[in-house]
C-alpha cells in the first residue's frame, strides 16, 4: 500500500514537481526531497514553530502539513523572501541589525513569522508582537532582540 | 599617495575588536543558506531510526524484527545480538580502558529510552514506520527511577572542600538558618535536535554533525573504529544550539557510522525530539542542605553545604553543588561534600554552567534567607560578606568586579526604592517582588592552534576546528584576526567546525573565546610580520629606498609611519611577489610541545587549566536584579523587569556578548519558572518527553532584559583579556527569581521550579 | 506513521459516505491528525481532504447570533470583528489557544474534534494501556504523572483532560453544532467518559459538523476567557474558564450568568451550580467567592492534579468580578 503520487508544488513563486507517499510533510518533502533545508525541524511535532512557512500567505507549521495537502497553493519558504537581486527582506535586514538569534536554527521559522505578523497587523506593540511571536521558541533566547527587529520592521512598514 | 582614513575603534561602525559588529555568518543565518548537519546534500543517503527501551532496567532477550524487515524500503534493523568490531573510546580526560568491546546498543537495559535497536531504510518515513513495528522481548528487573528512591548516596571524597571549624562556627552563631534546596532534572532542548550524517569511503569517515568539539569527538569515532585520527572528518560549520549537549560523540553516531560501512552507503540519523530526552544526559536533579552561621549584624561565620545529585547506574556524572558555594563570600569556616544517588537514568551531562548553576541557587538563596534572618537588606548582606580574594585557595583574584556589579546593577534597577517586608509590593491582585542572585563562573583555559592564509587578492582566510553555535566564534574571530593584522574585517573569512582544520578545544566551560583569539592573534601578528619582511625585501619594493626597517599595516596597505610613505595593498605585495598564498600558522602551546601532546590537547580535556592553577583565582562574576509579579489567587509567577551586570573582563564584541548573556538569562527564567523532567516513577520514562509539555520560556514570558558590563581587561584570564561569557549568563538566575518571589509572596519555595501550584 | 491513501473529498455527501467506512478519517486542518499519526495514536488506511469544499468557511455574525462555517480557520474566527464584539470569550478562547501558525491551520470543527494531551494516550509504544486507545486495556494515567489530567467527569477508566479552549467558551453560550444529519446542543455532544473513554463525542460514521451556530445573548456579549497556564503562550490551560454576565437594569442584580470550565474535566464543562447560586443575587465578592466554590463540586484529584481544585473556584471568581468591575 506504500506508493508514491507525483505533486506540484508552488515554492517562491516556482513549479517543483515532485514524488511523495502521501503521509510525507510538507517539511520532509522541501528539506529531504527539494533541498530546501532552510526550513528548519525543530520537533516534527507542532511545539517549536522552527519549520514555519507561508501558505498562500499565512504562517503555517510545515511539519504537521502533508505535501499533498500544499498542492496549489502558494507556498514561500525563507529562500524566497529575499528580493531577486539579494536584497534582504526589511525583516531579514532587522533581524541582522538587532542581533535577532544566535545559533540561527529557529531564525528562518521566527522571520517567516515575523513577516505574517506584520502582515496580519499583529505587532502593534511590544506586547502583541512578544505574545504572537511565542510561537516560535528560541532557546538560545533572542526574544528582545527578535521584538526590536520586529518592532522596527512594522514601523518601517507602515 | 592615498589617503587612508584613521580607523575608529570601538564603536559599531568599525569592525575592530571591542566593537559591536554585526554578526558575520548573520547573512547565511538569515537567507536560509547556513547548511546545518544534517541538511548536508549527500547522495545515495538512507535514513535510520533508533528504537528505544519500554523498561528502566533488565536485558534484551530478544527481538522480533521481521514485521519491520518486511516493509518496503526497508535495509537493515540493527540489535544487541549483532556484534561489530568497536572498542571503547577514551573518556575526555583521556582515560581509556584497553580492549573492551564497544556495545552502542547493548542487551542490558539502564534505563528507560536506551536504545535497544535501530532500523536503516530508504526513507525517513520507511525507517520510521519500520521501527514502530520492532518488537523488543526484555527480561525486567527492578529499577530506582527517581532521585528520592536512591538513598543518601555516596559521597565523593575529592569533592569535599573544608577550611576552618564549619561546626563549631555554626554552633555558637548568633543567627543560624538551614534549607534544603532541589533542583529537578533540566534538559538543553537545543532547537536543533542530535544526529549526524555518516558517510566511509574505503577507511574514511566523514561525519557531519553538531558539534561543540570536531577534535574530540573526531577522537572518539576514530578510536571507537580503530582507525587513524586523521581517518575520520567531523564537519560542523553551524550548530543549532548545544548548551553542552554537542560536545561529545553518543552511540546513535557508532550506530550510524556502523550502519553506514555495513551498507556502504552514507546514513542519516535523525533523534527524535522525545529521543532527545534519554539519547543523551541532561541536567542532574540535585539536592542540598545549607547551613548558614552569622553574627548578629549578618557577617558570615559558617556554611555547611551538603549536596548530591542523581547519576546513572552506569556511570559518574558530578553535578557539584558544592562548586560556586566557596567562592562567593567571606568565610572563615567552610565544609562542603558532595554526593551522589545511582538512578536508572540515562548518564546525566553538562548543561550550561555545570555545578555552578545549581549550587549558586542553593547558596544565593540561602545568603537571601539569612538577610530576612539578620534584618537587613540583601544587597547589604552581600556586600557585608564580599570575598575579597578567594578563600578557598587563598589566592588573590585576578579580577573581581562583583561589587561594582552589585552597585551598578542595584543603581539601574533602583533598588534603593524597594520595599523591605514581604508582601509590602502590589498592584491590584497582582503582587510584586524584587529579588537578587549572583553567579560565577570560573576562567577555564586552554590551548588553541590557528591558521593564517594570506591569498593572493589581499583577503585573509582564518581556519581553526573550532565552533559557532551561536556564540559568535565566527565573528570575534575575524575582528581578531583583522586588528591584527591591520586589514578591514570584511577582507576576512573565517572558516570553522571542521576537525581537520588547525586544532582548538571545546566550546564548553566558556572557554573556547578566549583560547581561540589567543591563538589567531598570535598567528595574524606573525603573519604581519611576514608580510612587512616580504614588503621591505621584496625585489622592487617600495620601500626599500625608504630608509624604513619596519613598516606598518592599516586598513590592509603597507607602509612606512611617516606620512609621505608609500604605499602598497597586500594584494599588491602578493602580486609582486608572485604568491597565490601565504600561510602561518601558530599555536598557544607552551614551546617545545610534542606532536603528541599537542594532539591531547585538542582532543582531551586533561589539558585545561582550572581557574587557580596560576598565581590568581580568575573567575568571571554577575549579579541579577530581577522584578516578579505573582498572581495572588492563581500563583502564576511572571518575570517583569530584569538588570543583570556582569564582569567577564574584555567583551571582544558586547552586541553579541550581551545576546549571550541574555540567552543564560532566560534560560534561568525557565529553570526557575518552567523547566522539569517529569518521570514516571513506575518504569521510570520522562512523560513530558517534548517541547509542549516541557516548557521553555516563549517570547511572551520575557521582560526586556538589561545588560550592563563592569568588567575590564584581565590578561590573566586570556591573552585579549576576556573572561568566559556563555555560561555565567545563566548562574544566579533562579536563585534571583526564588528570592523575588519570597518578597513578593512570603513564601519560600525551594524547589524548582517554582509552579503556581507551590504558591496557592 | 504508516503510508495512507489521500483524497480530497468532491463534496460533504462524497465525504460522508467515505468516512462510514472503518480506516477512513476526514482531515480538515490537519494539526491533530498529522499529529497523532507520528505518535502512532492514529493509523489511518486512508485520509479524505475536506478543506478544499467550497462555502463551509463562512462566518456570519447577527442579532440573532453567530454562525461559523466548521472549516473556518480560529485565526479567522479570532481576529473577526463581529466575534470580538458581540462573543468576547469566543475570540479570545482562540486567540490564547495555541499559536499563531497553528490558529492558521487548525478549523474550528477541527478544534473541537481535537484529543485529550494525556501523555499515556499520546504514547501507545510506551504505554499500552489506554481505554482510551484500546477498550478495556486499562488506564496508564492512574498512578502516574497526574499534574494535567481532569478533576471533574472522570472515571475508573479514564481521567483524561479535554484540551480545547473554543468548545468551552462555546458551551457556556449554549452552541449548537450542526452537521449532515442533524443539530446537536454543544452539552450533548462531549461524551464523559464513564465506561466508554473510546467514545467522546456523538457524531456517528460518516456524519460530519458543517456549522457552529451561537446564539446572540447579553451574558456572550458581556463575557471573558480567562486562561491559567505555567507559561504565558503556547500552552493549554492549568486551569480557564469562559464566563458571561449580564446585569439587571440594577447594574448589581446578576439577571444571567455562564459558566464553563476547561482544563480541568473530562469534557467541556458547564458549572451550572455556579450559575444557579448566583443567578438573582448581587453582584459582590463574597457572594461570587463562595458561589463559585460550587464549581468543583465532586471533584476528585488524582494525586499530582489536586491543585486544580483548588485553582478553579480562584478563576470562575476573577472572570465574574472582572466582568462585573470588580477586579
Amino acid at each position: 500500500m506504500t506508493h508514491s503520487i507525483p505533486l506540484t508544488l508552488d515554492i517562491n513563486g516556482s513549479p517543483h514537481t515532485l514524488s511523495v507517499e502521501p503521509r510525507v510533510t510538507l517539511l520532509d518533502a522541501l528539506r529531504e526531497q527539494l533541498q530546501l533545508t532552510g526550513t528548519k525541524k525543530g520537533c516534527d511535532q507542532g511545539q517549536c514553530g522552527a519549520c514555519t512557512v507561508l501558505v498562500d500567505g499565512r504562517r503555517v507549521l510545515s511539519c504537521l502539513t502533508l505535501a499533498v495537502q500544499a498542492e496549489g497553493c502558494e507556498i514561500t519558504t525563507i529562500e524566497g523572501i529575499a528580493g531577486e537581486n539579494g536584497d534582504l527582506h526589511p525583516v531579514q535586514a532587522a533581524f541582522l541589525e538587532h542581533d535577532a538569534f544566535q545559533c540561527g536554527y529557529c531564525t528562518p521559522g521566527q522571520i517567516l513569522s515575523a513577516v505574517a505578523c506584520i502582515r496580519e497587523g499583529h505587532a502593534g506593540s511590544d506586547a502583541e508582537i512578544r505574545e504572537y511571536m511565542s510561537g516560535n521558541l528560541c532557546r538560545c533566547g533572542a526574544y528582545n532582540t527578535i521584538v526590536g527587529a520586529v518592532r522596527q520592521a512594522a514601523e518601517a512598514s507602515r | 599617495m592615498t589617503l587612508i582614513e584613521p580607523r575608529k575603534h570601538g564603536d559599531a561602525s568599525d569592525g575592530s575588536l571591542g566593537s559591536r559588529l554585526s554578526r558575520l555568518d548573520g547573512r547565511r543565518k538569515i537567507t536560509g543558506s547556513a547548511t546545518y548537519a544534517l541538511e548536508q546534500p549527500v547522495e545515495n543517503l538512507v535514513h535510520a531510526v533508533l528504537v528505544q527501551s519500554t523498561i528502566a532496567s533488565g536485558r534484551v532477550v530478544s527481538v522480533d524484527k521481521a514485521a519491520a524487515e518486511a516493509l518496503p524500503g526497508v535495509l537493515m534493523v540493527l540489535t544487541p545480538d549483532k556484534v561489530f568490531n568497536m572498542m571503547v573510546a577514551s573518556d575526555w580526560f583521556g582515560n581509556r580502558v584497553e580492549n573492551v568491546p564497544y556495545l552502542p546498543l547493548p542487551a542490558e537495559v539502564n534505563y528507560y529510552g536506551q536504545a535497544v535497536a535501530a532500523v536503516i531504510a530508504e526513507t525517513f518515513e520507511q525507517a520510521r514506520d519500520a521501527a514502530r513495528l520492532v518488537k523488543v522481548h526484555y527480561e525486567e528487573t527492578p529499577a530506582v527511577t527517581v532521585i528520592d528512591q536512591g538513598g543518601s548516596g555516596t559521597v565523593t571524597a575529592p569533592m569535599t572542600v573544608e577550611w576552618g571549624d564549619a561546626q563549631a562556627a555554626f554552633d555558637t552563631a548568633d543567627i543560624t538558618i538551614e534549607a534544603e534546596y532541589r533542583t529537578p532534572r533540566e534538559y538543553h532542548v537545543p532547537i536543533e535536535p542530535h544526529g549526524l550524517i555518516a558517510s566511509w569511503q574505503d577507511d574514511q569517515l566523514t561525519i557531519w554533525e553538531p558539534s561543540q568539539w570536531t577534535h574530540g569527538m573526531a577522537r572518539t569515532y576514530a578510536e571507537w573504529f580503530e582507525i587513524p585520527f586523521e581517518n575520520v572528518r567531523i564537519i560542523s560549520p553551524f550548530i543549532g544550539g548545544g548548551f553542552g549537549s554537542k560536545g561529545g560523540a553518543y552511540f546513535y553516531g557508532a550506530v550510524a557510522a556502523l550502519a553506514a560501512r555495513e551498507l556502504a552507503r552514507p546514513v542519516k540519523l535523525a533523534v527524535t525530539r522525545s529521543q532527545g530526552f534519554t539519547a543523551y544526559g541532561g541536567r542532574a536533579s540535585t539536592r542540598q542542605t545549607l547551613k548558614l552561621g552569622a553574627s548578629a549584624d549578618g557577617v558570615l561565620q559558617a556554611v555547611i553545604h551538603r549536596g548530591a545529585n542523581e547519576t546513572s547506574t552506569y556511570a559518574d556524572f558530578h553535578e557539584g553543588t558544592g562548586a560556586a558555594t566557596p567562592i562567593m563570600y567571606a568565610v572563615n569556616n567552610f565544609s562542603s561534600q558532595q554526593g551522589l544517588i545511582k538512578v536508572n537514568t540515562v548518564t546525566p551531562g553538562a548543561l550550561r554552567a555545570p555545578g555552578k548553576n545549581p549550587s549558586a541557587y542553593g547558596i544565593e538563596c540561602a545568603i537571601d534567607e539569612l538577610s530576612y534572618a539578620v534584618g537587613i537588606d540583601p544587597l547589604e548582606i552581600r556586600l557585608r560578606n564580599y570575598a575579597d580574594h578567594d578563600y578557598q585557595s587563598g589566592k588573590p583574584w585576578s579580577t573581581r568586579k562583583l561589587r561594582e556589579a552589585l552597585l551598578a546593577g542595584a543603581e539601574r534597577f533602583g533598588w534603593s526604592n524597594r520595599s523591605a517586608a514581604p508582601r509590602s509590593m502590589r498592584d491590584g491582585r497582582t503582587l510584586i517582588g524584587w529579588g537578587i542572585g549572583c553567579g560565577t563562573f570560573p576562567n577555564l583555559t586552554n590551548s588553541s592552534d590557528a591558521m593564517i592564509r594570506i591569498l593572493s587578492d589581499g583577503s585573509v582566510e582564518v581556519e581553526s576546528a573550532g565552533i559557532d553555535m551561536g556564540q559568535g566564534t565566527y565573528t570575534i574571530v575575524a575582528q581578531t584576526a583583522a586588528d591584527a593584522l591591520g586589514v578591514s574585517v570584511d577582507r576576512v573569512d573565517v572558516k570553522l567546525g571542521d576537525s581537520v582544520s588547525a586544532g582548538a578545544p571545546v566550546a564548553g566551560g566558556s572557554m573556547l573565546a578566549g583560547s581561540i583569539t589567543g591563538a589567531v592573534h598570535k598567528a595574524a601578528q606573525a603573519a604581519r610580520e611576514e608580510l612587512i619582511g616580504l614588503a621591505l625585501n621584496a625585489p622592487n619594493s617600495p620601500f626599500s629606498t625608504s630608509g624604513a626597517n619596519t613598516l606598518v599595516i592599516e586598513n590592509g596597505r603597507i607602509k612606512t609611519s611617516r606620512e609621505d610613505s608609500p604605499s602598497m595593498s597586500i594584494g599588491e605585495l602578493m602580486a609582486m611577489l608572485g604568491r597565490e598564498k601565504l600561510e602561518v600558522k601558530r599555536d598557544t602551546l607552551p614551546e617545545g610541545t610534542t606532536r603528541e601532546e599537542q594532539q591531547k590537547a585538542f582532543t582531551h580535556m586533561s589539558k585545561v587549566r582550572g581557574p587557580t592553577a596560576g598565581e590568581f583565582s580568575i573567575h568571571s562574576w554577575g549579579a541579577h536584579f530581577i522584578e516578579v509579579r505573582v498572581d495572588e489567587d492563581f500563583g502564576t509567577v511572571r518575570v517583569s523587569r530584569i538588570v543583570s551586570a556582569f564582569d567577564c573582563g574584555r567583551l571582544y564584541n558586547p552586541k553579541l556578548a550581551e545576546s549571550q548573556l541574555r540567552g543564560g538569562i532566560i534560560m534561568g527564567i525557565g529553570q526557575a519558572l518552567l523547566e522539569e523532567g517529569l518521570v514516571d516513577a513506575r518504569n521510570g520514562r520522562v512523560v513530558n518527553n517534548n517541547l509542549g509539555d516541557y516548557l521553555v520560556p516563549t517570547n511572551a514570558d520575557v521582560p526586556p532584559i538589561e545588560i550592563l558590563s563592569v568588567g575590564e581587561p584581565d590578561f590573566e584570564a586570556s591573552v585579549l583579556g576576556g573572561k568566559g561569557v556563555g555560561e555565567v549568563g545563566i548562574v544566579g538566575v533562579a536563585p534571583a527569581i526564588a528570592n523575588a518571589v519570597f518578597h513578593a509572596t512570603g513564601k519560600r519555595v525551594r524547589d524548582l521550579p517554582i509552579t503556581l501550584e507551590k504558591l496557592i | 506513521m504508516k503510508n495512507f491513501e489521500f483524497s480530497r473529498a468532491t463534496s460533504l455527501s462524497d465525504a460522508s459516505l467515505r468516512t462510514q467506512e472503518a480506516g477512513v478519517l476526514l482531515m480538515a486542518g490537519g494539526t491533530s491528525l498529522v499529529d497523532l499519526a507520528k505518535c502512532g495514536v492514529t493509523e489511518p488506511d486512508m485520509v479524505v481532504d475536506i478543506t478544499r469544499l467550497g462555502g463551509l468557511d463562512q462566518i456570519e455574525v447577527s442579532e440573532r447570533g453567530a454562525t461559523l462555517g466548521a472549516l473556518s480557520r480560529m485565526a479567522a474566527v479570532a481576529d473577526h470583528a463581529g466575534i470580538k464584539a458581540e462573543f468576547p470569550a469566543i475570540a479570545q478562547s482562540l486567540s490564547l489557544a495555541a499559536s499563531q501558525q497553528l490558529r492558521n491551520m487548525a478549523t474550528i470543527a477541527g478544534n473541537l474534534m481535537q484529543r485529550t494531551r494525556c501523555a499515556y494516550f499520546r504514547d501507545p509504544g510506551a504505554f499500552p494501556a489506554c481505554n482510551k486507545r484500546q477498550p478495556g486495556s486499562g488506564c496508564s494515567a492512574l498512578g502516574g504523572v497526574t499534574r494535567n489530567h481532569a478533576v471533574l467527569g472522570t472515571s475508573r477508566e479514564c481521567i483524561a483532560s479535554y484540551p480545547g479552549d473554543l468548545a468551552v467558551a462555546l458551551l457556556a453560550f449554549d452552541a449548537t453544532i450542526e452537521t449532515t444529519d442533524r443539530r446537536i446542543p454543544i452539552g450533548e455532544f462531549f461524551l464523559e467518559p464513564g465506561e466508554t473513554p473510546h467514545l467522546e463525542t456523538l457524531l456517528r460514521p460518516g456524519e460530519i459538523i458543517t456549522a457552529i451556530v451561537v446564539p446572540a445573548s447579553a451574558a456572550a456579549h458581556r463575557s471573558t476567557y480567562l486562561k491559567v497556564r505555567d507559561r504565558q503562550s503556547y500552552e493549554f490551560a492549568a486551569a480557564s474558564a469562559a464566563v458571561g454576565l449580564q446585569l439587571e437594569d440594577d447594574g448589581r442584580t446578576i439577571r444571567d450568568l455562564r459558566v464553563a470550565l476547561g482544563g480541568v474535566a473530562t469534557v467541556p464543562w458547564r458549572a451550572s451550580r455556579v450559575e444557579q447560586a448566583l443567578i438573582g443575587q448581587v453582584l459582590d465578592e463574597g457572594t461570587v467567592r463562595q458561589a463559585s466554590l460550587l464549581a468543583v463540586e465532586g471533584a476528585v484529584a488524582h494525586g499530582d492534579n489536586h491543585y486544580k481544585i483548588d485553582l478553579v473556584p480562584r478563576v470562575v471568581t476573577r472572570a465574574i468580578l472582572t466582568l462585573g468591575g470588580l477586579a
